[in-house]
Formats: structure tokens, C-alpha cells, sequence
């Protein structure tokens, strides 16, 4: 035995790589993701980015701002008319805050105030087969932590997995890491919002609950990460099996991902 | 291969994939390089070492991505080693059926992945997922394979060609 070991001593030591990284695959699924030499790999990987998309956001901008100035008349006559359209929603609006305030006050209920954000751009964005996660150029020195809540006007986008001083990765809510707690914005039925790589999955869902294609799925606020009443997701298929007590609903991000490129950080 | 390309390769084929290749990006569909370059280093040096380049680059990605650690890299390590396999035994670099070979790689890994997540995790739309995601990355990825291949062919040529003259001249 030890001759033929010796023998293939090269095929040997592979294979038992391959049984190693196995074993510490499936150790994580129970354990959750290690996170060993993550922060000096991503310092790494970061500076090669930032030196990578540096000249050509410098490329993009100077084309940008030649094609903004030729549109910037017509723009602005578009803008003008669409803050007249906006004075007119916020003061609706103001007028509603007030009465939800005043309503709140008389039913006890706590004040709830905006989060503050950080605007951050998209440097990269990582798609390795099993993962989806983005890296924004705003890190620990901006004021950005461990799982912040990421969101653009569309929608929620993920949450900050690693901080590093000038930048962070955000997990997408399409990742298989990724779960947050929502609710379907019609009838207010919770579940488990999960990532499947290009799609989501909502889990813990009862067979008898009503789930339509087409829900708009909220963030329920629940999970501590995400605040209450954020779009999160499009209900885009659901199936019923007769011998589960759940059914299985897939739904698409409300963030188109593939053309993210700012997003908003939310501060605790 | 030399070391130092190893860690050349190791250290930009991160931030090379993650934001050189987003313009590439196509309906959410990008091509993936460090597949296509282990392909590559599987037909130019052999099993192990390929299958060892797999196991390294796959952990970079593994580690900068939200991945389970050795999950690409067990994938990655096993497609060094059955490109190596080929490399030393079916293909040359120049043949035309790499681009099968290098579909069907990616197909295979987007299959394993997928049937991982849908045994530990469940819920996944195995279907839906290889006509929209597997498939289509697979293609784009076969077609960069053979762009780059094609590129060090001509080099490989260009350089005996230079070493065939040199050689003549003396």
C-alpha cells in the first residue's frame, strides 16, 4: 500500500486535496461561510479594480459630459416641468406625513425617522457561478459597515458583507447567501426572501396563502438589516404541491442588477 | 509555466473578470475569463498542474466573492485536471472542437453548482436557470475561449516563425 502511494504520490495528494475542499464545502453549509484571508484578498483585488476602472470612468466621464451638454437644454425644460410635478406630489405628501404623524401619535406608536445614506458607485461587480456580489467604492473611512441595508430608488439591492477602508462587497439579494424577511405588499403575508443566482425564491410560504404572479413583495423589516415598506421583489411564478405544507414562489428583483451602477448605502 | 505568471494570473483575473469584463455584460450574461484561461492552462501544461491552478484560482474567487470557500475551487480544480487530461491526450491548442470541450466545462460546473444549492438549499429553477443563465454564460464563455486561444495561437506561430528565420539566418 505505502509503494503504491508512493508510486502516485502527485494523483494521491490531488485527490486528497479534492476530498479536503469537499469536506470543508459541506462543513460550511451547516457552519455558515468561513471567512479566512478575505479582508488582505479583497485589499488585493481592490486596488487592481480601482487601477483597472480608473481611467475609464475618467473615459466615461469626459463622453458623458460632452453628450450632457449637448442635451442640456432639452433636459432642462423636461426637469423644470417634472419639479412642477413633484412640488405638487410632495405637498400631498407632507400633508399625509403629517396626518400619519398626528394618527401615530394618538395611537401611541414610535416615530419613525428616514435612515441617513451614502451614496456609493459600483466598481465591479463579481460573478463567480455560485455567487452574485457587487463592490462599491465606499468603505469603513465613509462611514460604511457590516450589514448595511443597500437600496437604489428601484429597490433593495443587498447588504454589506466586507468593510475595507475605501471600499466594501455587497452581497445581491440574488446571491444564495442572501435572505431578508418580506411581505407581499397586497395581503401582507410574510416570508423568507431567498437568493438563487439569477432569480429569488420565497420561502416558509403556507400552502393556503394567497400569492399571486405579480405581488409586489416589501421588506417586512423584521430581520433588523432592511427598513419596513422597501421594494423588494416581483412575484413571478408560484407552484403548489399537493404533498408539502408550503408552496414554492419565485420572484424577480425589483433592481435590475446587470445595469447598477450607484446605490444607496443605509446608515443604522 | 513559469511561477510568476501563476501569480500574475492569481492576483488580476479577479478584478480583470469583475470590472474590465462588465462592459462585456449582455443581458446579464458575461463571459467567464478565469474559466476560459484554466481551459487554456489545461491544454499548454498537464493534469496536475492545471488541476492545481484550478484549486488556486477558484479559492480567489471563492474568497472575494459571498461563495462557500472551496466550492469554485473544487469545481475549478476538477476542469484543470480533465483539461489537462485532454491537453496531454485528445486536443492541441489549434483544434476546433476546444470550443465544444469548453462549453460543455461550463455547462458541467453551472449544472453541479445549481444541483448543489437545489440539495442543500432547495427551491431552485434548475430549467428556467440553464436556458436563461447556464447556457447562455457557457456560450459567451466558449466564444472568448476560442478568441483567446486563436490570439496565443498566433503567437505560439509568430514566435516559431521568428525562431525558424533566426535560426536559418545563422
Amino acid at each position: 500500500m505505502p509503494e503504491f502511494i508512493l508510486k502516485h504520490k502527485r494523483s494521491f495528494i490531488l485527490f486528497l486535496l479534492f476530498m479536503i475542499l469537499f469536506w470543508l464545502v459541506t462543513v460550511q453549509v451547516k457552519a455558515g461561510r468561513l471567512t479566512f484571508m478575505e479582508k488582505p484578498v479583497l485589499s488585493i483585488s481592490g486596488f487592481f479594480e480601482r487601477v483597472i476602472t480608473g481611467p475609464f470612468r475618467f473615459a466615461e466621464s469626459v463622453v458623458n459630459g460632452y453628450f450632457f451638454l449637448v442635451r442640456t437644454e432639452r433636459e432642462n425644460g423636461r426637469l423644470k416641468q417634472e419639479v412642477e410635478e413633484l412640488k405638487l406630489e410632495t405637498s400631498i405628501t407632507d400633508e399625509l406625513l403629517i396626518e400619519n404623524e398626528r394618527l401615530r401619535d394618538l395611537l401611541g406608536f414610535k416615530k419613525q425617522h428616514p435612515p441617513e445614506s451614502i451614496m456609493a458607485q459600483v466598481i465591479a461587480k463579481e460573478s463567480s457561478p455560485s455567487s452574485r456580489t457587487v463592490t462599491i467604492n465606499k468603505g469603513a473611512d465613509d462611514g460604511v459597515e457590516k450589514d448595511m441595508a443597500v437600496i437604489t430608488p428601484a429597490g433593495v439591492v443587498g447588504r454589506v458583507q466586507t468593510v475595507l477602508s475605501g471600499t466594501a462587497k455587497v452581497i445581491l439579494l440574488t446571491d444564495p447567501g442572501s435572505t431578508l424577511a418580506v411581505r407581499v405588499q397586497r395581503n401582507r403575508e410574510e416570508g423568507l426572501l431567498e437568493g438563487k443566482i439569477s432569480t429569488c425564491a420565497l420561502k416558509y410560504v403556507s400552502y393556503y396563502a394567497d400569492i399571486q404572479e405579480g405581488d409586489l413583495l416589501i421588506t417586512s423589516g423584521l430581520d433588523g438589516i432592511y427598513p419596513k415598506g422597501l421594494p423588494v421583489a416581483t412575484v413571478t411564478k408560484v407552484t403548489k404541491h399537493e404533498a408539502s405544507a408550503f408552496q414554492t414562489v419565485l420572484a424577480k428583483p425589483a433592481v435590475g442588477f446587470s445595469r447598477l451602477e450607484e446605490a444607496l448605502v443605509l446608515r443604522k | 509555466m513559469k511561477s510568476h505568471i501563476y501569480i500574475i494570473i492569481l492576483l488580476l483575473i479577479v478584478p480583470v473578470q469583475a470590472s474590465l469584463f462588465n462592459p462585456l455584460s449582455f443581458a446579464g450574461v458575461k463571459p467567464d475569463l478565469a474559466l476560459a484561461v484554466l481551459y487554456i492552462i489545461g491544454l499548454l501544461t498537464g493534469p496536475v498542474e492545471a488541476a492545481l491552478a484550478g484549486i488556486g484560482i477558484g479559492l480567489v474567487q471563492d474568497i472575494s466573492s459571498a461563495s462557500l470557500i472551496g466550492l469554485n475551487a473544487f469545481t475549478r480544480g476538477l476542469i484543470g485536471l480533465c483539461a489537462g487530461l485532454l491537453g496531454r491526450r485528445v486536443l492541441d491548442i489549434s483544434s476546433p472542437s476546444n470550443l465544444i470541450f469548453l462549453i460543455a466545462f461550463s455547462l458541467a460546473e453551472g449544472l453541479f453548482i445549481m444541483l448543489f444549492i437545489q440539495v442543500f438549499y432547495g427551491s431552485v429553477p434548475i430549467v428556467n436557470m440553464f436556458f436563461t443563465s447556464i447556457l447562455p454564460n457557457a456560450l459567451y464563455t466558449g466564444v472568448l475561449g476560442i478568441l483567446l486561444l486563436r490570439f496565443i495561437n498566433s503567437r505560439r506561430a509568430l514566435n516559431m516563425l521568428k525562431r525558424h528565420a533566426l535560426q536559418k539566418e545563422l
